[in-house]
C-alpha cells in the first residue's frame, strides 16, 4: 500500500472532526473519497498531509509510519495535495509558478519537470508568461494540476479540483488525473461533489459521514448498496 | 529656483524613504508582520557605521559592516521573535505589541550605549557642497540618491530575475500552497527579514551622514514609508518606492505655501485621500 490511514482521529481546538478513520490504497489506484460537505474529507486530507496532526491512529505512506513527520518530509517522498481553490501562485506568471516548484521538488530523474508538464498540458506552455491569477478557472486549475505533480509524486490528494469547472473541462481534468495514475503508477485521492464523476473515474469509493468512514468498497458495490444511502 | 531646489531635496529624502517603504513592504507582503521595529533596525544601521567610522574603517567597508549588523538583528527578529509566536497562533495585535516593545527596547538602548542627543558623522565628504546648475546638493544627497535608486533596481530584479525572488513572491501569494510545495516559508521568512533589514540600513547610514544620528529618528521615516505602501498598494513594490518619493516631493513643495511644521500634515492629507477614493493603492495586485 502506497498509503494507509489506520484508526486516524483529528480536529482543531476542542472538536474533534474525524475518528477511526482507515483506509488504504495501492500504488495506480484511484480512490474516491466521497461524503456530504462537513463529513471531514478534506480534514483527512489534512491529516494524512501533516497539516494539522493526527490525535489517534497512524498514518502510513509505502509501509513506513508518517505520522509524526513534518510537511515537507511528507512531500519530499511523494505525498502531493492539490488544496481546493487555492492551488497556484496568482501573482506569479504561469512559467514562474512551475519553475519554483520544479526548483523545490524536480532533482534528478523526476518523474515530471517543466518540460514534461508543458507536453502533458500545452495550454500552460502558451500560457507561459501570463499572470497565472487572470487566466480562466480550468486553466487555473490546469495549472494547480501540474504544480501537484512536478517531481516524483507517488501519491495525489485532490480535493475538490472540479469545483467551479464547466462539464467538459472536468472530463477534461478527470482524463489527465487518469493517465498519469495509469502511466506512471501514481495513487490518487479524489475529494469530490461530483458522486457520480468520481465514481466512473475510481477504483475504490470510501465514503464519510460525520467524521467517520461509512462505507469502503469498490463503485459497483457502491452503486449496488445505492450510494445516496450513506449520504 | 527655490522650486527646483525644493523638489530636488524632495527626491533625495524621498528615494531614501522609498527604500524604507520598499524593505517595509516586502517584509509585510510576505510575513504579514506589521514590522515596526524596522525602525530600530533602520536606526541601528547608522549608529554601527558611526562607530566604525570612528574606530577608523572606512566608509564603504563602515556601510558593509552596518548592513552585517542589521542582516543579523532582522533575522534574529524573524527566527527567535515573530516565528515562534505564529507558532503559538499569536494574533497579530500581539506580534504588532511585541514589535513595538522591539522597538523600545532598540532605541533605548541606543540612547544609553551612546547618547539622545544627536550625533554627526565625521565623513568630511558627505557635507561637501556640489553646484549642479542652481541647485547645491551634498556628498551625501548624492549618494543617498544614487544608491536608493540602484538598490530600488536591485530590489526589482531581484524580485522578479531570480530564483529566490520568485520564491519570496510565491510564498507572499500563497503561503499554504507554499508550504505544501516545499519552498519552506519560514525560511523565506527569515531570509526576506534579513534583505529588508539590509535594505532599510542603506538609508539608515546615508541620510545621518546628512543630518545626524538622533535614536528616536526612525519613527516618523518608518510612519512615512508605510503610508507610502498603503498607497503605493500593498504587494506593489514599485508603488512603495515611487509613492514614497512622491509624498516627500509633495511635503518638501508644501513649504511653498504652508509652514514646515504642516509637511507631516501633508502625509496624512495624501494618506486620507487615498483611504477615501482608492483604498487598495495604485498598484494594487489582485
Amino acid at each position: 500500500m502506497i498509503l494507509e490511514l489506520a484508526g486516524v482521529a483529528a480536529g482543531y481546538g476542542a472538536k474533534t472532526v474525524i475518528s477511526e478513520v482507515s483506509l488504504a490504497l495501492a500504488p495506480g489506484q484511484i480512490l474516491a473519497l466521497l461524503g456530504h460537505n462537513g463529513a471531514g474529507k478534506t480534514t483527512t486530507l489534512k491529516t494524512a498531509m501533516g497539516l494539522i496532526p493526527a490525535r489517534a491512529g497512524e498514518v502510513r505512506f509505502d509501509g513506513t509510519a508518517i505520522t509524526r513527520l513534518p510537511v515537507a518530509e511528507r512531500v519530499a517522498r511523494g505525498l502531493r495535495l492539490l488544496p481546493e481553490g487555492r492551488g497556484i501562485f496568482p501573482d506569479l506568471s504561469v512559467a514562474e509558478n512551475i519553475d519554483v516548484v520544479a526548483a523545490s521538488l524536480t532533482g534528478k530523474g523526476a518523474m515530471f519537470d517543466p518540460a514534461s508538464v508543458y507536453r502533458l498540458l500545452p495550454v500552460l506552455a502558451e500560457r507561459r508568461a501570463t499572470r497565472a491569477g487572470s487566466m480562466s478557472g480550468g486553466q487555473q486549475q490546469m495549472l494547480a494540476f501540474a504544480l501537484a505533480i512536478l517531481g516524483t509524486p507517488r501519491c495525489l490528494m485532490l480535493d475538490e479540483p472540479s469545483i467551479g469547472l464547466a462539464p467538459n473541462l472536468v472530463e477534461r481534468l478527470f482524463a489527465q488525473v487518469r493517465d498519469v495514475c495509469r502511466a506512471h503508477g501514481v495513487a490518487a485521492v479524489l475529494v469530490e461533489q461530483n458522486v457520480a464523476a468520481a465514481m466512473a473515474l475510481a477504483d475504490q469509493v470510501v465514503i464519510m459521514n460525520n467524521g467517520k468512514v461509512v462505507f469502503d468498497g469498490t463503485p459497483e458495490a457502491a452503486r449496488a448498496a445505492n450510494v445516496w444511502h450513506f449520504f | 529656483m527655490l522650486l527646483l531646489q525644493l523638489l530636488a531635496n524632495g527626491i533625495v529624502t524621498g528615494s531614501a524613504l522609498g527604500i524604507v517603504a520598499v524593505s517595509f513592504a516586502l517584509i509585510y507582503s510576505t510575513t504579514r508582520v506589521f514590522h515596526v521595529a524596522h525602525a530600530g533596525v533602520f536606526t541601528l544601521g547608522g549608529y554601527l557605521a558611526w562607530s566604525l567610522v570612528r574606530a577608523g574603517v572606512p566608509d564603504l567597508l563602515a556601510l558593509a559592516g552596518a548592513m552585517a549588523g542589521c542582516v543579523v538583528l532582522g533575522a534574529a527578529i524573524q527566527r527567535f521573535l515573530y516565528a515562534p509566536l505564529e507558532r503559538r497562533g499569536a494574533a497579530q495585535l500581539v506580534v504588532l505589541i511585541a514589535s513595538l516593545g522591539t522597538l523600545a527596547v532598540i532605541q533605548n538602548l541606543l540612547a544609553a550605549v551612546y547618547s539622545p542627543d544627536i550625533l554627526q558623522f565625521p565623513s568630511a565628504w558627505a557635507g561637501h557642497v556640489f553646484g549642479l546648475g542652481g541647485l547645491r546638493l551634498t556628498g551625501a544627497q548624492l549618494a543617498t540618491v544614487g544608491v536608493d535608486f540602484a538598490a530600488f533596481g536591485w530590489v526589482m530584479w531581484f524580485a522578479h530575475g531570480t530564483l529566490l525572488g520568485k520564491r519570496i513572491r510565491a510564498v507572499a501569494a500563497n503561503p499554504f500552497l507554499a508550504e505544501i510545495t516545499r519552498l519552506e516559508p519560514r525560511r523565506v521568512h527569515v531570509l526576506v527579514m534579513a534583505i529588508a533589514s539590509a535594505l532599510v540600513c542603506l538609508p539608515g547610514v546615508l541620510g545621518p551622514l546628512d543630518y545626524g544620528l538622533q535614536p528616536y529618528g526612525g519613527v516618523t521615516p518608518l510612519l512615512t514609508a508605510t503610508i507610502a505602501m498603503i498607497a503605493g498598494g500593498i504587494g506593489s513594490l514599485a508603488g512603495a518606492f515611487f509613492l514614497a518619493i512622491a509624498i516627500v516631493v509633495l511635503q518638501n513643495l508644501s513649504l511653498l505655501v504652508m509652514p514646515g511644521e504642516w509637511s507631516i500634515g501633508v502625509t496624512f492629507a495624501i494618506f486620507i485621500v487615498f483611504m477615501l477614493f482608492r483604498p487598495r493603492g495604485l498598484f494594487a495586485s489582485g
